[in-house]
């Protein structure tokens, strides 16, 4: 999964939003909760405190203080009941204590006993051993801070172990710790839905740019009539690709009427200097100079030529056909078409590596740039010298090498040979003639082809111009492709 | 025979007029569609030279005119685009012949002469240029009665320089008919080819058959001859 992509990212941030409320969400509970339940059994503590107070303490005169302990086991039974009930006179002697709880959550004599002096709260919480117990304590008789007696009176004290609260607690707990994944698992897998749906449009867009080059450009985007941003978004890509063809053409517009506006010149010009040059009278030195610009003619038409094939290659004309042939054959016949220029200048054209490669593309474009190549390794290889081409696949790619061991390119040079009228030398590289443009034209056939076109060089020592095809899926895996599909 | 041409860059038509006239055509000229098309339309010509971007009628709407009349007068088209598929649409619209500009003027005769059927590309068996002996069918060639061993490549050029004796070839020809468009530009290829062909049947013998003019390109034949 692309964890940078949008949904993905989405749906990340909206699961750690819904985490960190949901965990704040359950700790207020928790919270709320425990102070809830907690006031609850004080509230029924102090109820009991109070029924004490008036029914025991009340009668305590006619029934005597020896009575007092019998009676509260009787009707409150608080060790079953896992109850703390304690009656301390204010002189501190304590008149009924209750005895270890049937579960022994706490130890009744460990629960400090009260001065009548201190403070008395009317709810304590006491941490006792074992578990910590809610207390609610009452005054018998109630008594206003002014008129306090303090050798009078008695303090009841009615407690209650929190296990049960604690208990409730944890089952609560419990539960949202068992829910809150579950929950958030399910609205991560549902946010992931959703978002899935809401982008699908996009991943359509998406496709649908990737296919349109400047072969298709009047194809336009999926338009989306969902009234959102992405309607938008369709919109205006298809606005700019209108924009994009509408440029397009023009400078394939341009093209074609500058190519008239200079053909036709050139060939007025050629014309009136050919006849000219065929006059038998003409004395020599005019001769000479009426060739001399026929040259210049020649050169001034290949320029033009040459801007003019890279145009339409610029133009996506540089795969006119996609016929799959053999690159090593076409590779040896051309360099025995070429091999007079060799053997002029005493070169040796090596041929090695492979006999049977197969790529894909247009025949004669691809003969043009092993034509450029070949023919920019013998003119810049001095006599005597040696060329090598070399055919190879190499991890699915068909390879071609032509290298020379001829005066090479200088570092800084290399990566602009492919451009445009570059050249490394000016005085050297004239002399040798040419436009500028072969290399250029090798890198847009190339580049066409999905070729890639590296350079390598030593100065002194020689070039390397290595080309990369990607291999054609061989024909019968093709053939149950198609036979798949169908 | 009587040839029209249409083209609207008028030094240009004043040329092939002139060239064609030289070559004793009678010629009609048209520097706009219309005016073309009315030429075309009126009188039977022999071959017709057509331009295709003219002001007017285009050279394109000429040609389907023409077609449409049935008429069956060879039409060599001239432009100055050459992408294919043009080229192929042209072809389909009924053109002879197709000549991209900027053009040799020795080819547009050839080619005009080609179509015409006066037959300078002669199909015979031999061809002979002064002492120089062509058998086409055994691909062998002899000079005063001497056998000259040539390559392939030597061979082709030898033959297609002798197909019109006299006539200058320019390079640009020379490639398009001896080797193929991927050697487009690469000139030098067809002098080293010519200078390879000279040391075999032009250095043992005192009279030079193949003549170079400067900027134009060779020709064979007898160096007196124009």
């Amino acid at each position: 999964m692309n964890t940078r992509s949008l949904g993905f990212r989405l749906v990340i941030w909206y699961a750690s939003l819904l985490t960190v409320i949901f965990v704040l969400l359950g700790m207020l509970t928790l919270i709320y909760l425990r102070h809830y339940l907690e006031a609850n059994v004080l509230d029924i503590q102090a109820r009991r405190a109070q029924q004490i107070a008036d029914t025991l303490l009340a009668d305590l005169d006619r029934t005597g203080e020896s009575a007092l302990a019998k009676e509260v086991e009787d009707l409150y039974s608080p060790a079953a009941n896992e109850r703390f009930i304690r009656i301390t006179a204010a002189d501190g002697r304590v008149l009924y204590a209750s005895g270890i709880p049937n579960d022994h959550s706490f130890d009744p004599s460990r629960v400090p006993v009260l001065r009548l002096a201190s403070e008395i709260q009317r709810f304590r919480k006491e941490n006792a051993p074992g578990s910590a117990l809610l207390i609610a304590t009452l005054r018998y008789p109630p008594t206003s801070g002014a008129h306090s007696n303090a050798g009078h009176g008695y303090i009841v004290e009615v407690g209650a172990s929190v296990q049960r609260t604690e208990f409730t607690l944890s089952r609560v707990f419990l539960m949202l710790a068992v829910g809150l994944p579950v929950a958030v698992s399910v609205a991560v897998a549902g946010g992931f839905a959703l978002v899935r749906r809401a982008l699908r449009p996009v991943e359509r867009i998406t496709l649908k740019a990737e296919a349109i080059t400047h072969h298709n450009l009047s194809e336009r985007l999926p338009e989306m009539h969902t009234g959102d941003e992405l309607e938008r978004l369709s919109r205006s890509l298809n606005h700019m690709i209108s924009r994009l063809e509408d440029a397009i053409q023009s400078s394939k517009r341009f093209v074609a009427d500058a190519s008239h506006e200079l053909r036709t010149p050139l060939t007025v010009l050629r014309g009136e200097l050919e006849g000219l040059a065929q006059d038998e009278q003409l004395r020599p030195p005019t001769r000479e100079t009426l060739g001399s610009m026929l040259e210049e003619v020649d050169r001034l038409a290949e320029v033009v030529e040459g801007l003019l094939a890279l145009s339409r290659l610029d133009a996506g004309e540089g795969q006119a056909e996609s016929v799959r042939f053999n690159l090593a054959e076409l590779v040896a016949t051309t360099s025995d078409q070429m091999s007079l220029l060799a053997e002029d200048k005493n070169i040796t054209i090596v041929r090695e590596g492979e006999r049977d490669v197969t790529v894909e593309g247009d025949r004669a474009r691809l003969k043009q740039v092993i034509v450029n190549l070949l023919d920019n390794a013998i003119k810049y290889t001095p006599n005597g010298g040696r060329v090598r081409l070399k055919i190879a696949h190499e991890d699915g790619y068909a390879i071609l090498e032509v290298a020379d061991d001829g005066i090479g390119i200088p570092q800084e040079a290399l990566p602009h040979v492919f451009k445009r009228f570059y050249r490394a030398d000016n005085s050297r590289s004239r002399g040798q003639g040419g436009a500028g443009l072969g290399l250029s034209i090798v890198k847009s056939i190339c580049a066409a082809h999905g070729v890639t076109v590296e350079v390598a060089s030593v100065p002194g020592a020689g070039s390397r111009f290595r080309l990369k095809f990607p291999q054609p899926i061989p024909q019968d895996a093709q053939n149950s492709q198609e036979l798949e599909l169908q | 025979m009587r040839i029209l041409i249409v083209e609207d860059e008028k030094k240009l038509c004043d040329l092939i007029e002139r060239a064609l006239k030289a070559e004793r055509f009678a010629v009609d000229a048209a520097t706009d569609g219309n005016a073309g098309w009315r030429l075309a339309d009126s009188y039977d010509y022999d071959l017709i030279i057509l331009d295709l971007m003219l002001p007017g009628m285009s050279g394109a709407e000429i040609l389907q005119r023409i077609r449409r009349r049935n008429q069956q007068v060879p039409v060599l088209i001239l432009t100055a685009q050459d992408a294919t598929e043009e080229k192929v649409r042209n072809f389909e619209a009924g053109a002879d012949d197709y000549l991209t500009k900027p053009f040799a003027f020795a080819e547009l005769l050839m080619r005009v002469k080609a179509l015409l059927r006066r037959a300078p590309t002669s199909r015979a068996a031999v061809l002979r240029v002064a002492d120089l002996e062509i058998d086409r069918m055994f691909q062998q060639v002899k000079r005063a009665g001497r056998k000259i061993e040539l390559t392939p490549k030597e061979y082709a050029l030898l033959e297609y320089l002798a197909t019109n004796p006299g006539r200058v070839f320019s390079r640009a020809m020379i490639i398009e008919h001896v080797w193929d468009q991927s050697f487009e530009g690469l000139t030098n290829i067809v002098d080293v080819y010519v200078r390879h062909l000279r040391r075999k049947v032009d250095d043992p013998f005192p009279t030079k058959l193949i003549r170079t003019v400067r900027g134009v390109g060779y020709s064979l034949g007898e160096s007196a001859k124009a």
